[in-house]
């Protein structure tokens, strides 16, 4: 089923992110559950969606679509222009690498390198010099409250703080979009809304669009426009 | 007349003994011995064939009849997993295979506990866990100027579906391949596609100030230059040559330079270890491992001497608390 009616209006220009009849299927034995069933959207250039949707309404699946981590999907999916069904697998990887940053639940942080290591990582890998890696990485970390925590490792800061670890990693690179999956779900009520702010107002003043799948109807409504997921459709 | 049949009794008896022992029943059990000796003989000769530090299709196949707790350990598993992480962190920086190609033969891969996860005897694939430690080659390191990477992994060994070799899936592999993929030359220059064979392998200044663990770059004392390598002709190194036994050694050996060489990087790490705090003793005898590793690895003299080489300025950073 088409859902072009969710894609607004100013998205026919140049959108950063489009999807066309994205479908997934996944099968169990005998048993075949349609997760996507023909998702439609577009998010244009530094615009802030919400994808909200009860568990188990495909958020996550549609996000892992859109992140190029698996394969399996039906449809077309563009991102920064590029169609990644019509890339190989180094393709994608660049893709990915070059205009996707990720935010999750859980912050994914390496264990063994420090808050700046784990933000100069992806300044590096991007052809980044060191020395300005780093210097980007401090910057964005002390944005978010963290110069003084630069040299700890993921296991010395506090939920929030890891968050916010996270949340500088994703946008170290100025990607033209930011993934994130319920980024605060994991952090208290009173945390949550501290670093859901700090993480808005930092996908803002880097230019990035961000697509944040939620079931918080309080943080969808911070967002520029919100995508409902229903039983693997947008409505 | 009693004596000679007593005789003739013993006689009989040690006629009849032989054939005792040539029952039909002995007979079948001597044949079915040799078949198990022969079998094992041929087994072992096919394993003996196997060149550790390759993958040929005969190793591969080697490995992929072994038990499956067996393939999760074999040394040809370790190689596909390093070549993996090495290709894996190649695509994600977007360059450079080839010097990651090359990087990652004298690269150490060692799996702590490796345990068979599941087995399908349908399809023969094994899955496997276990705690991995990769150990770069000295001259390059990754953002903090590590040279250690560790992670949990997971890894499923299959048969290709051509039945020529076999194809390896890693998962939670993010925790190595990432810094990996920032991978450079001590010297902060780009990498290029050169094994640490490049003459300057191990130029100081590690392209990211240490963390947390190690002393501030700032407070260290500047590191002393390397020492002299006064490469003089003797043809004997630090040890004794009658016990020579691996690649590296009997190279060494066979080489006045390099045993040259030897002497110099021996008495380095006497004087080194002598003055050494625990923590810096602990760290020159694990990374002496390490270096020999990759010294039995080189595939030339010229290897071995920058290895040497490499080795003298790892030890001299190490003393200096310039590595962590």
């Amino acid at each position: 089923m088409s859902e072009v009616s969710s894609l607004g209006p100013r998205e026919a220009a140049t959108p950063v992110l489009e999807t066309r009849d994205l479908r997934r299927s996944f099968t169990q034995g005998t048993v075949t559950i349609d997760v996507l069933r023909g998702v439609n959207l577009a998010i244009r250039a530094g615009e802030a969606v919400a994808l909200l949707g009860p568990s188990g309404s495909g958020k996550s699946t549609l996000l892992q679509a859109i992140g190029l981590l698996e394969g399996g999907f039906e449809g077309s999916i563009r991102i920064a222009g590029q169609e990644a069904a019509s890339l190989d697998d180094n393709g994608r990887t660049a893709l990915r690498r070059d205009a996707l940053g990720f935010v999750y639940q859980f912050h994914h942080l390496l264990p063994d390198f420090d808050a700046i290591e784990n933000v100069v990582l992806p300044l590096v890998i991007h052809g980044t010099e060191p020395a300005e890696a780093r210097s980007r990485a401090a910057e964005l970390l002390t944005r978010l409250g963290l110069g003084n925590r630069l040299d700890h490792r993921p296991a010395k800061l506090s939920g929030g703080e890891q968050q916010r670890v996270a949340v500088a990693r994703a946008l170290a690179n100025r990607p033209p979009l930011v993934l994130a999956d319920e980024p605060t779900g994991n952090l208290d009520e009173h945390t949550a809304d501290i670093v859901f702010a700090e993480f808005m107002d930092l996908v803002r003043s880097e230019g990035s669009a961000a697509l944040v799948a939620t079931h918080n109807e309080r943080i969808a409504a911070k967002m520029d426009r919100v995508l409902r997921l229903h039983e693997g459709v947008l409505e | 007349m009693n004596v000679d049949r007593d005789r003739e009794r013993n006689e009989g008896s040690r006629v009849q003994r032989p054939m005792r022992r040539l029952t039909p029943t002995q007979i079948g059990l001597i044949i079915t011995g040799l078949l198990i000796l022969a079998f094992a003989i041929w087994t072992a000769s096919s394993t003996r064939r196997d060149n550790p530090d390759k993958l040929p299709d005969g190793n591969v196949t080697a490995a992929r009849a072994a038990n499956p707790q067996q393939r999760c350990a074999a040394q040809p598993t370790y190689d596909l997993i390093k070549r993996e992480l090495f290709r894996r962190a190649a695509t994600l920086r977007g360059s450079n295979q080839a010097a990651f190609d090359k990087l990652a033969a004298y690269a150490v891969v060692r799996v702590d506990r490796p345990l068979l996860a599941s087995e399908d005897e349908g399809t023969g694939a094994v899955g496997c866990t276990g705690s991995l430690t990769l150990d770069l080659p000295p001259g390059v390191a990754v953002v903090g100027g590590r040279r250690t990477l560790t992670a949990d992994i997971g890894y499923t060994l299959q048969g290709a579906a051509d039945g020529n070799g076999q194809v390896l899936t890693l998962t939670n592999a993010d925790a190595i391949v990432t810094p990996l993929a920032t991978l450079a030359r001590t010297g902060g220059q780009t990498l290029e596609p050169q094994a640490p064979t490049n003459p300057d392998p191990l130029a100081p200044g590690p392209e990211m100030p240490p963390t947390n663990e190690g002393p501030p770059r700032d407070s260290s004392p500047s590191p002393a230059p390397p020492p002299p390598v006064v490469e003089r002709q003797s043809s004997s190194p630090s040890f004794n040559c009658a016990n020579a036994r691996t690649r590296g050694e009997r190279a060494v050996c066979s080489d006045s330079r390099l045993a040259s060489l030897d002497r110099q990087m021996a008495a380095q790490y006497r004087t080194a270890f002598a003055s050494a705090d625990r923590r810096t003793r602990a760290e020159l005898e694990r990374s002496r491992g390490r270096f020999l590793g990759y010294r039995d690895q080189c595939p030339s003299d010229d290897c071995i001497a920058e290895t040497y080489r490499g080795r003298m300025r790892e030890i001299r950073d190490l003393a200096n608390g310039d590595m962590r």
